[in-house]
């Protein structure tokens, strides 16, 4: 060995390696949205992960406290935004179960129907752009397909695309029409072949497997303990969804499965979970429009709450002054009390805590977001593994920073 | 079952089939719209561009500057300023929607009492100013005029001014699921 080689050697012993601090986003086009990682690395293994939220706050919760019940609906739009109508639903159902009403039979199944297919929609989402962050860009242009169809129907629905505001207090905003109904069975009848194919092109595709499993373990204990819900918990094997276990709207006049994956679950159990709940969605919506029943879609026995109907509004005074007062005030007979009650949106178990002091508007609405909870995650799942597999970890928890800031 | 494996692993399979759908999907039409050309066509009720009722007898607005739409707008973008009109009546002197604030949740037109707001079908009003998307009552009727005007108009309000007296009932042909023909 030469001197000159004999002496590059020892100065490369002598070269300190450190840890490297790499802020990963806000804008960061894997980050889905505006979460901030900020990683320590260690060469290529990540050693610490502190994520960073509140780029979105809009201060949703403070909002709602000046807004009538009836007012604040449009809010919860806003949190997680690409399964808007899930949201709606779930401050519906929080705020009937505190004033004691009950929607009718045929708005429950209406509402279960939407709810459903802002799953899909959602669940689309989800594996479009998990797809495309690992790399497999394919999956992307199909799932949008899809994903326009339900897009277009709920614009037939209620005139929006995105940001809906359907449900109402005591049922729905307007009744479906026919075409609506057609093309929605069409839509069903059809869907298991489009998953078929997305299934096809990642489901046995070995770069996705490399990816996918044995990334992101978390076992069924770990997971109850950080509070997961939705997808995170049962890809680890717990069968827990709120639309089993506390029914609301139809969901108890329903079948369906809970599909589960395996103690420890990983990123490809929670994937493959998501990918039977598309199935099971599309039966339950199969099994509600069947099923739906004949009826009022707002409940006709709840005239302290709800609006009266336009044409009583134009003619008699009565109405006419309750509708004034409903509007500017709210639902001034609403009890006292406090609610907590939480229903399935695709990302896992949305709870509203509302505290009403017998005003028309909240005194004090608290959610409990999923997206939040699943954040706090992150860096259980991603340290000790790879800077590549943050993208797997962040896509896998399905957060939509819209809900987790608030 | 092993060599079922090897086959697999050696020969791409899973690979194979995914190219095969590509290639079938090449082969049917393409779905994607191409947008300034190809316009999406907005479903009647479509919650767009907001518009004040012209009433075609006086030519005037139906507006009554209750502010009824202006308490409920979750986003309080409505501003009235009401007056005392020659007639003795009140009316809205000023009517202002600052559409860059608006969420178009129609709560508006749920809750006016006469029926004197809706949103109209259009969508495409983007612009540079923000004086553009400051609507006055003097734009908001031109848009009646432009968007609503003749039988659009009045049949708006039968369908998509909720909730109707049907919302409280069971009707005859309500909607249902029925098996396709054939
Ligand atoms: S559509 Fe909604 S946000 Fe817009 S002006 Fe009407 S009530 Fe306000
Ligand atoms: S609710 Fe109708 S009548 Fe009242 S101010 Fe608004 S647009 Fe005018």
């Amino acid at each position: 060995m030469g001197e000159i080689e004999q002496e590059k050697l020892t100065e490369a012993a002598a070269l300190k390696t450190r840890e490297l601090t790499v802020s990963m986003g806000p804008q960061h086009p894997a980050t889905h949205g505006v979460l901030r990682l900020v990683l320590d690395l260690d060469g290529e293994t990540v050693v610490k992960c502190t994520p960073h939220v509140g780029y979105l706050h809009r201060g949703i919760e403070k909002l709602a406290e000046n807004r009538t019940y009836l007012s604040a609906l449009p809010l919860t739009d806003r949190l997680d935004y690409i399964s808007s109508m899930s949201n709606n639903i779930g401050y519906v159902v929080a705020v009937e179960r505190l004033l004691g009403i009950e929607a009718p039979e045929r708005a429950k199944f209406i509402r279960t129907i939407v709810g459903e297919m802002t799953r899909i929609s959602s669940h689309i989402i989800w594996v479009a752009t998990h797809a495309l962050d690992i790399g497999a860009m394919t999956v992307f242009l199909y799932s949008f397909r899809e994903r326009e169809w339900i897009l277009d129907l709920l614009e037939m629905l209620c005139g929006a695309r995105l940001t809906v505001s359907y449900p109402r207090i005591g049922g729905v905003r307007n009744d479906v029409s026919q075409e609506f109904i057609d093309s929605l069975y069409k839509f069903v009848e059809g869907f298991d072949k489009r998953v078929d194919e997305y299934e096809t092109l990642i489901d046995q595709n070995r770069i996705w497997l490399k990816r996918t499993k044995g990334i992101g373990v978390i076992s069924a204990e770990e997971a109850v303990n950080w509070g997961l819900s939705g997808p995170m918990v049962r890809g680890s094997g717990i069968p827990y969804d709120v639309r089993k276990y506390a029914p609301y709207d139809a969901y108890d006049k329903v079948e369906f499965e809970v599909p589960v994956g395996k103690d420890p679950g990983d990123v490809y159990d929670r994937y493959r979970c998501r990918m039977i709940e598309l199935r099971q969605s599309a039966w339950i919506i199969k099994q509600c429009i069947e099923k739906l029943p004949a009826g009022p879609v707002m409940a006709p026995d709840a005239p302290k709450f709800t609006l009266p109907p336009k044409d009583r509004v134009l003619k008699d005074m009565e109405s006419l002054i309750h509708h004034f007062i409903l509007i500017t005030k709210g639902p001034t007979t609403a009890p006292k009390g406090e609610i907590y009650s939480s229903v399935e949106v695709p990302k896992g178990e949305l709870g509203f805590y509302i505290v009403s002091d017998g005003t028309g508007r909240p005194y004090r609405m608290r959610l409990r977001a999923p997206s939040f909870i699943h954040a706090s995650v992150l860096p259980r799942l991603c340290e000790g593994g790879l800077i590549a597999d943050v993208i797997a970890n962040i896509g896998t928890i399905d957060i939509v920073l819209g809900e987790c800031d608030r | 079952m092993e060599f079922k494996k090897i086959i697999k692993t050696i020969f791409f399979t899973e690979i194979l089939k995914g190219m095969a759908l590509t290639f079938k999907s090449m082969l049917s039409p393409a779905v994607t719209r191409q947008y300034p050309e190809e316009k999406h066509p907005a479903m009647p009720g479509f919650r767009g561009l907001h518009a004040l009722v012209v009433d075609p007898a006086t030519g005037k607005e139906k507006c009554i500057a209750c502010g009824l739409c202006a308490a409920i707008c979750p986003s309080q973008c409505i501003y009235i300023y009401s007056t005392e009109g020659p007639d003795n009546k009140k009316f809205a002197e000023r009517y202002e929607i600052e559409l860059t604030r608006c969420i178009y949740c129609a709560f508006c037109v749920e809750a006016c009492p006469v029926g004197a707001i809706v949103l109209t079908e259009h969508y495409e009003y983007t612009d540079y100013s923000r004086e553009a998307l400051y609507m006055t009552k003097e734009k908001l009727m031109a848009n009646w005029n432009k968007y609503m005007a003749g039988p659009k108009g009045e049949e708006y309000f039968k369908k998509f001014w909720h909730p109707t007296a049907d919302d409280y009932r069971a009707y005859d042909g309500q909607p249902m699921f029925r098996k396709r023909e054939g």
